[in-house]
């Protein structure tokens, strides 16, 4: 409670009467790179649609509304000031640790697991309310404790007890890769606030020590390590995601065969909308086109890292480093899990994978981005 | 830094060190995690293409097969031997019946009483879930198949499925079976032509490539589908005729069971001028139909067999025997037969003229035997001529002819008869074989050279002159004797006279091949003229019973003991044979008949003379009219020769009788009215010469039955009068040359319950003691 006392004085402070246009690189490449996923999500949708008795168009429509829901998002959220974004950091992360909570009880079950809240009209996950969360509350945090960052009382603790609870939450669900996600945040957050550097190598350990109890003690991540290791031992059963992935992936050569043109979609490669659609971008665009995909990928990325390093204060600052580092990891582990570079695990690829709320929910972390860009003084000048 | 500057401005924006760390993070997450990521794609995506491509298209590809409809076998005149006609392959798709929820129970309940086939079984193939292809039954008849659709139609059942194929039909059953060959249940041929020329009558298979989801059904908006046409299978016509090969299996089947033979039997028919296969009989066979099936002597052994393995054991055994083209596969001592062989070197040689004699005095020393050689005719044959010494099939005069001929010369002639192969290893047992376009052809097996030229024991040449010590296969005596008869030229022996595309344009053809030129035209006329005589002389002539009235046929006997029973110490057992060629002058048809192991009880004396012979002689008896070779009856035979009865129904009493009288007949009038109401036998049956035909005016027929008495050793007369007692009568279907042959085998087994007016065949043969013995 506190900490909104400490914030107030700042927040009169940083509130800049005149605040620019957002950065026009970055929403460009955040619409291109939604555009072209929107329209992916047509190509790779339309056979499940079909045989499941709707309309080829039913999945493409539902996300179209949302992407244009999500740009309106986008542009209300860059138009908010990064104060009001601190000030209610610590009400988001509560608020998504309440659901966590409720979770296991009013969930909806999927794939052996219970992660959904169901809305009516939609579903969402609690858990990506948690990921915005920690980025916005440990930013706010990490501005508060200052210099006190190098000490493990103040730099370390409470952060590890909020990781440590939220990633507990996470495990009932189970949901291993928004643990892992909220781990990763966690560590990236603490390392650019400063902590010393010898914290931070312990708590890599201590996360390795994690992931290896993991592997060795949980029955699911042992299965998926198996069918990380040769997916093609058993490619009927455990290996099958991957496999057909596989199929899909390298069935596209250089080129692809063409828009649309994807024969792996055709009930073969099953989240083939979802988690899986970047293997169908693969097939039908080819090296070329997946390659150029990750490029825009990357310049987002780094043009959002770029503004963080301009951002006029260290909390935006911090909360841009959070958001980017977010999705980085996300395509990352999204990309490298379709290719067999690591096990699987289910992980929705930004802009791209089907999936309504998840897409506002993006969309609107590229919004507090621009607003943070909205701030940078040097934009001016240009 | 951050420690040293205090200013609110600075403090409030991010440290250097924080922001060393961004751009750290940048160069990680920015930079760095997407290289990783290229590289992967691009090792998955370049390097791994094709490996991958190739999976992914194998899974997405769905191949239907197309089948390409097998040709079919036509004998020489074009009659179908073998077809192929459009079945289906039912089976079911576990898999579907548990995806669509489909009733198990249901399905087995209905495939079961469609099709016969155990409930338990198919409701045993819905539990294997996973499979998508469970046969429950092949070779389904379309009126079977139609049911089955209808039974998915009517309960909208998805996991059972209809497959076309094709059935193989032989529309003469047994006929030539071992010629035709099977097919197995995937069409292709195992054994005989179906077998050999499988290539040819398979045609290929065509294919239908579609782009599919996972599903199996085709992809939605993916223009993928290619076509491959099926290529129908060429047709193989034969120089096998049907009829030919029926009279053949006829008669020798007939031979089979009034000789009890044990052992199978064999006959061939070949034209001697092209080498050309007319007919070509292995006993016992077996319906092509249901080749597996075995006969019934066969298969109470089996039923009776202790376990399952010994049925399984006695089957596959079975299998085998019936399977075997004794013909072809078998090689024996041919005996007497290979005389001709003998006479044809000797006489191409110049050794020996019709000024030669030969002196038999029941027996011959030879050198290098301990014991002299003994001929058939234990008390000799005297002196004869070179023509009686084949018509006696004296074993001393061929031992003396095939002194005169050499071992080395010989051999000469066998290698070019096609009997051996000589080789440079004098030492090696010799082989040959004609090279026929049939499977399962067998090698003969000769001494070697260095045994047969042995100057010190000419025993080895002694026997092989009159053809024991070495054996052959019937098809290759079959095929020197017409070279003998022919000209001299040994042809090479065929049986498919062409292939033919599905529009009837000839895409192979097999020409008579001559091999050789072996002996000249004059000695083969010497030849064909002493063989005549063997057939054709009712006094000295051994091959009498092969003898037809109005034909020439010429021809020689064989009886050869088993060598391998004598070995073994067991009742003595023979191969009986006899070669027959016609018409005499000019052969156009070549038969030998082989019965392998008549039975000692069969009542017959077993010879070539008293078996053989009479069976080549009823072939000939019917396949020589078929050929349309004119007869040219001598007056006696004219009289002893079988009648036609006349109709005479409707005619007066006395008209009657005039008609019956003047073909020869003898009329018994039953009734006292004055015209022919009834007559027993009817119009145009014919019987032998001089019976009494039942005129029937205003009398009924007894309805009674009788029993057909045993006619066997009676003279042809005899028969006749005995049965005319019964209201029965009798033809012969060999020849009557005198009226002291007795029968030898009837059509109508004693004891059958036989009409009034019944017709029985028997066969004649002339059982004189001069006849018996083994030659």
């Amino acid at each position: 409670m506190n900490y909104n006392k400490q914030r107030l004085p700042e927040r009169q402070e940083t509130a800049a009467p005149v605040r620019g246009s957002f950065d026009i690189p970055f929403f460009a490449l955040t619409l291109l790179l939604l555009t072209i996923g929107v329209i992916m999500v047509l190509s790779a949708s339309f056979p499940r649609a079909y045989y499941q008795g709707k309309s080829p168009m039913y999945y493409f429509l539902r996300q179209g509304l949302f992407a244009a829901a999500g740009v309106c998002f986008m542009i209300v959220f860059s138009k908010i000031n990064m104060a009001v974004y601190r000030r209610f950091s610590f009400w988001v992360l509560a608020v998504s640790v309440l659901l966590l909570m409720v979770v296991p009880i009013i969930g909806t079950s999927g794939g052996g697991a219970k992660r959904w809240i169901s809305l009516g009209f939609t579903t969402f996950q609690p858990s990506e309310i948690a990921k915005i969360g920690v980025v916005l509350f440990f930013a706010n945090m990490i501005c508060n404790y200052k210099n006190e960052m190098k000490t493990f009382k103040h730099g370390v603790l409470p952060f590890a007890v909020i990781t440590v609870a939220i990633v507990g939450l996470l495990m009932l669900e189970p949901h291993l890769s928004a643990s892992i996600i909220i781990c990763a945040i966690a560590i990236v957050m603490l390392f650019v606030g400063g902590v010393k550097l010898s914290y931070f190598v312990s708590g890599i350990a201590a996360s390795g020590v994690l992931v290896f109890i993991a592997v060795k003690f949980i029955p699911y991540v042992q299965a998926r390590i198996t069918a990380w290791q040769d997916p093609f031992a058993d490619k009927s059963g455990d290996g099958y995601q991957v496999v057909q992935s596989l199929l899909s992936i390298g069935s596209g050569g250089f080129l692809g065969l063409g828009l649309g043109q994807s024969r792996q979609k055709y009930l073969y490669l099953p989240e083939e909308h979802n988690d899986y659609i970047f293997s169908i971008v693969c097939e039908e665009l080819g090296f070329v086109g997946a390659a150029a995909i990750l490029i825009l990928f990357a310049l987002l990325i780094c043009r959002g890292y770029w503004i963080a390093m301009h951002s006029p204060d260290r909390y935006s600052f911090l909360v841009c480093v959070g958001i980017m580092t977010l999705l980085s990891i996300q395509v990352f582990l999204n990309i490298a899990v379709v290719t067999n570079l690591i096990p699987c695990t289910g992980i929705s690829l930004p802009f791209f994978s089907y999936g309504g709320t998840a897409l506002l929910m993006q969309l609107a972390e590229m919004g507090i981005v621009l607003s943070v860009s909205r701030d940078i003084p040097t934009r001016k000048t240009t | 830094m951050a420690k040293g500057t205090s200013g609110r401005q600075n403090a409030r924006r991010p440290n250097s060190m924080m922001l060393r760390r961004t751009l750290f993070l940048l160069v990680v997450c920015g930079i760095v995690a997407f290289l990783v990521l290229v590289a992967k794609l691009y090792q998955v995506m370049v390097v791994q293409h094709d490996y991958y491509e190739n999976m992914a298209i194998s899974q997405q590809v769905r191949e239907t097969e197309i089948a390409a409809s097998r040709g079919t076998i036509y004998d020489t005149n074009g009659k179908i031997l073998a077809k192929s006609a459009s079945v289906d392959t039912i089976f079911i798709s576990p898999a579907e019946i548990t995806k669509y929820d489909e009733d198990p129970v249901l399905i087995a309940r209905s495939l079961s009483e469609i099709l016969g086939v155990d409930y338990g079984k198919i409701l045993e193939m819905t539990s294997d879930t996973k499979s998508w292809y469970k046969v429950v039954a092949r070779k389904v008849e379309s009126d079977v198949s139609d049911q089955v659709r209808a039974f998915k139609e009517e309960n909208n059942i998805v996991g059972v499925k209809i497959e076309a194929d094709t059935k193989r039909y032989y529309p003469y059953g047994s006929l030539a079976a071992h010629i035709i060959g099977f097919v197995g249940t995937d069409n292709s041929g195992l054994s005989g032509i179906e077998n050999r020329y499988d290539d040819a009558l398979s045609g290929s298979k065509g294919r239908v490539v579609r782009a599919t989801d996972r599903n199996g059904t085709d992809m939605l908006f993916v223009d993928y589908e290619d076509y491959y046409d099926a290529s129908n299978g060429e047709n193989v016509t034969l120089t096998l005729d049907a009829t030919i090969q029926y009279y053949m299996e006829k008669h020798l089947q007939q031979a089979v069971e009034d000789y009890d033979v044990q052992n199978g039997a064999a006959a061939i028919a070949m034209d001697p001028n092209t080498g050309a296969i007319l007919g070509m009989a292995s006993l016992g066979n077996f319906d092509l139909n249901d080749y597996q099936a075995v006969s019934e002597e066969a298969q109470a052994e089996i039923d009776a067999a202790e376990s399952d393995e010994e049925a399984a054991e006695l089957l596959s055994a079975a299998q085998q025997l019936q399977w075997r083209n004794k013909a072809l596969s078998d090689t024996y001592e041919p005996g007497s037969t290979f005389k001709i062989i003998t006479l044809a070197m000797a006489l191409e040689e110049g050794l020996v003229d019709d000024n030669s004699t030969f002196y038999c005095g029941g027996s011959t020393n030879v050198l290098g035997r301990t014991d002299p050689l003994k001929c058939w005719k234990t008390g000799g044959h005297g002196s004869q001529t070179l023509t009686q010494a084949i018509q006696h099939s004296c074993n001393v005069a061929l031992v003396q002819i095939g002194q005169k001929v050499g071992a080395q010369t010989f051999y000469k002639y066998a290698e070019a008869f096609g009997f051996l192969n000589l080789t440079e290893n004098m030492d090696a047992t010799l082989t040959a074989k004609t090279g026929i376009d049939l499977a399962g052809e067998s090698g003969s097996i000769w001494w070697s050279q260095n045994t047969f030229y042995d100057t010190e024991n000419l025993s080895q040449l002694a026997s092989a002159s009159f053809g024991q010590t070495f054996t052959i296969t019937p098809l290759q005596l079959i095929t020197a004797v017409s070279a003998c008869v022919n000209g001299g030229n040994l042809m090479k022996p065929y049986v498919v006279k062409n292939v033919t595309d599905s529009s009837g344009k000839i895409v192979s053809a097999n020409e008579p091949t001559v091999v050789r030129q072996v002996v000249s035209e004059q000695t083969s006329a010497k030849v064909r003229e002493i063989l005549e005589k063997v057939v054709g002389d009712p006094v000295d002539g051994t091959g009498k019973n092969a003898y037809v009235a109005g034909y020439r046929i010429g021809g020689k006997t064989g009886t050869s003991e088993k060598v391998a029973q004598d070995v073994a110490g067991g009742p003595k057992e023979y191969i009986v044979s006899f070669i027959g060629v016609a018409p005499a002058d000019d052969p156009q048809i070549v038969i030998l008949v082989l019965l392998d192991t008549p039975s000692n009880d069969c009542g017959v004396y077993i010879s070539g003379g008293q078996m053989a012979a009479p069976t080549v002689g009823k072939m000939m008896a019917d396949i020589l009219p078929y050929m349309g070779v004119e007869p040219e009856y001598t007056d006696t035979e004219k009289t002893y020769m079988d009648k036609t009865v006349p109709n005479v129904t409707g005619l007066t009493v006395e008209q009657a009788k005039a008609a019956l009288q003047e073909v020869g007949l003898n009329a018994r009038v039953i009734g006292d009215g004055d015209k022919i109401t009834q007559q027993l036998p009817g119009g145009s049956t014919v019987v032998a010469s001089g019976s009494t035909i039942l005129i029937y005016a205003g009398a009924e027929p007894s309805a009674e039955q009788e029993q057909m008495p045993d006619l066997t050793n009676l003279t042809y007369e005899t028969a006749r009068d005995r049965l005319a007692a019964y209201g029965l009568y009798l033809r012969t279907n060999s020849s009557i040359t005198s009226t002291s042959q007795i029968i030898s085998g009837q059509s109508i087994a004693e004891g059958t319950l036989v009409e009034h007016g019944t017709v029985v065949e028997v066969t004649l043969v002339t059982n004189d003691t001069s006849m018996i013995g083994r030659y």
